[in-house]
């Protein structure tokens, strides 16, 4: 989402100069909401156009920088009907690494490991500098505060989605590392079948043949069919071991 | 319908009284269909598998196979039942290390008295179906944990068995050599028609296998498979689930 409806969040209940603005936006959700000048000004004067804002502070400054703001009638209701609205949607992230890993063939596939193994590392780098900072924000004592409780979750959120991205990060690389192993058809391949190994088809093969004569069996019934065999075989003149007819090895 | 267990219930006695086990466990397994059951440790999964396998009897309820009542048969009955349709493959299983992969592989054909040549070529292809073929000369002592877990199916489908039991195969294996081992039992449900039930500690290790069920505390918490891939993602934690049976 963009920065919009948190900086009417944050004006609610108080005006602020835009670089308050910038500062809280940070201290209450987070270091993923860092905004930069040009993006903040730019959000601040799109909200006084749109009347959602406005200057209180009655200087005539060209800058915006030198004002303070308060949110409007028209912006209170802009956020009740924004807060209103279900949250829902969950996005799928487009990753360039993903795409790198994609599309860099046999080739190049030995560098996609060695991009994978980058990302893991910032990954686990950043995640540790999440927690240390989460861990940094008291919540207990005997006066609760709800904005450290919130900035907790806030980061907590960051640091699943870490995880998760580190998990990902770890499976990436043990993936790439069996492919990098084995004999491969690759999409460029020129003929699917030409490049299919030898070892391979007999595989394919034997998994026909023998999965084809274990679905047959379903035919018959199990009470007096034997084991199966190529040829007859002599009946033992012995009987087998005690307990050693157990086929559940 | 392959194997139906219906109201299956086992306690174990244990000082000043009994550990109930399985209380009251009914469960259908298909021709096809790969059965996933996941559990916390002690919840009961492998004495459901002992118990489909006719290798413990419940204190009641009722077992059948394809209509027959496996839990009525003798011993000896019941034994040569399994021998020809079931096979097991357990989460801790003995083996003679020194063995190579292929005489193990081939041991439940040759003690079945079958000849010794045929029993190797039908093991060498069993290796080969579950990609082993590389381990044939090997002794298990030398094989790593994903290699061993292929040689155990491959020994589990030498018998070419209809129903395959499964307690945690791909328990403490690579996420790729868990991948790799769940292709090849849906393919063999698929392709072989064979039933597989199997076990797992771990919800995701189950991810292949549909219908999905839930044992705590040796009940099927959620008699209801939970069938569509997706919906593991929802499933409650173990923790709430437990809150739910307390209440």
């Amino acid at each position: 989402m963009s920065a919009k409806h948190a900086l009417l969040g944050l004006l609610l209940n108080r005006s602020a100069y835009p670089y308050e603005l910038a500062d809280r936006l940070q201290a209450r959700l987070g270091p993923a909401w860092a905004i930069n000048s040009g993006q903040l000004y730019q959000t601040i004067s799109r909200l006084a156009q749109e009347g959602l804002i406005e200057q209180v502070d009655g200087r005539s400054e060209p800058r915006d920088d030198r004002h303070v703001f308060a949110i409007t009638d028209s912006g209170r209701a802009e956020f009740e009907r924004w807060f209103e609205d279900e949250t829902k949607e969950t996005r799928l992230s487009r990753r360039p690494l993903l795409v790198k890993i994609t599309l860099a063939g046999p080739d190049r596939l030995r560098d996609a490991l060695k991009q994978i193994d980058v990302y893991e590392l910032d990954c686990a780098r950043r995640l540790t500098e999440l927690s240390q900072t989460q861990e940094a924000i008291p919540v207990g004592g005997p006066q609760v505060r709800a904005d450290h409780v919130l900035l907790r979750l806030s980061l907590s959120a960051d640091i699943f989605q870490l995880e998760g991205e580190l998990r990902w990060a770890r499976h990436a690389h043990e993936m790439i590392s069996w492919l990098l192993q084995r004999e491969a058809i690759w999409p460029s391949a020129p003929e699917r079948a030409d490049a299919q190994s030898e070892k391979a088809r007999d595989r394919q093969d034997a998994r026909e043949e023998l999965f084809g004569r274990m679905a047959a069996r379903h035919l018959l019934p199990v009470d007096g069919q034997q084991v199966p065999v190529d040829e007859p075989h002599e009946p033992a003149k012995r009987s087998p071991r005690p307990g050693s007819g157990d086929t559940a090895s | 319908m392959t194997l139906l267990l219906e109201n299956i219930s086992k306690r174990y006695p244990r000082a000043g009284g009994y550990k109930v086990a399985l209380e009251r466990v009914s469960l259908e397994l298909e021709r096809g269909q790969i059965t996933g059951i996941f559990g916390p440790s002690g919840s009961g999964k492998t004495t459901l598998l002992r118990i489909a396998a006719g290798m413990q009897a419940p204190d009641s309820g009722r077992i059948l196979y394809d209509g027959e009542r496996l839990d009525e048969m003798s011993a000896s009955e019941r034994m040569r039942f399994r021998r020809r349709a079931i096979a097991c493959i357990w989460a801790a299983q003995p083996w003679q290390e020194r063995l190579s992969a292929i005489d193990h592989v081939a041991l439940p054909l040759l003690v079945d008295r079958r000849d010794r040549r045929s029993a190797e070529r039908r093991a060498r292809e069993a290796l080969l179906v579950c990609e082993a073929e590389q381990c044939a000369c090997m002794e298990l002592h030398e094989l790593s944990d994903g290699e061993r877990q292929r040689v155990a199916i491959a020994r589990a489908l030498v018998t070419e068995p209809r129903l395959l039991l499964a307690d945690g195969p791909a328990s403490s294996l690579s996420l790729v050599e868990q991948e790799g081992i769940m292709v090849l039992l849906s393919s063999l449900a698929r392709e072989a028609k064979v039933a597989v039930l199997i076990t797992d500690s771990d919800a995701e290790a189950l991810l292949r296998a549909d219908p999905i069920l839930y044992l705590l505390d040796g009940k099927l918490v959620n008699p209801e498979p939970i069938g569509e891939r997706g919906k593991l993602y929802s499933f409650p934690s173990a923790r709430s689930r437990r809150a739910a049976v307390d209440a």
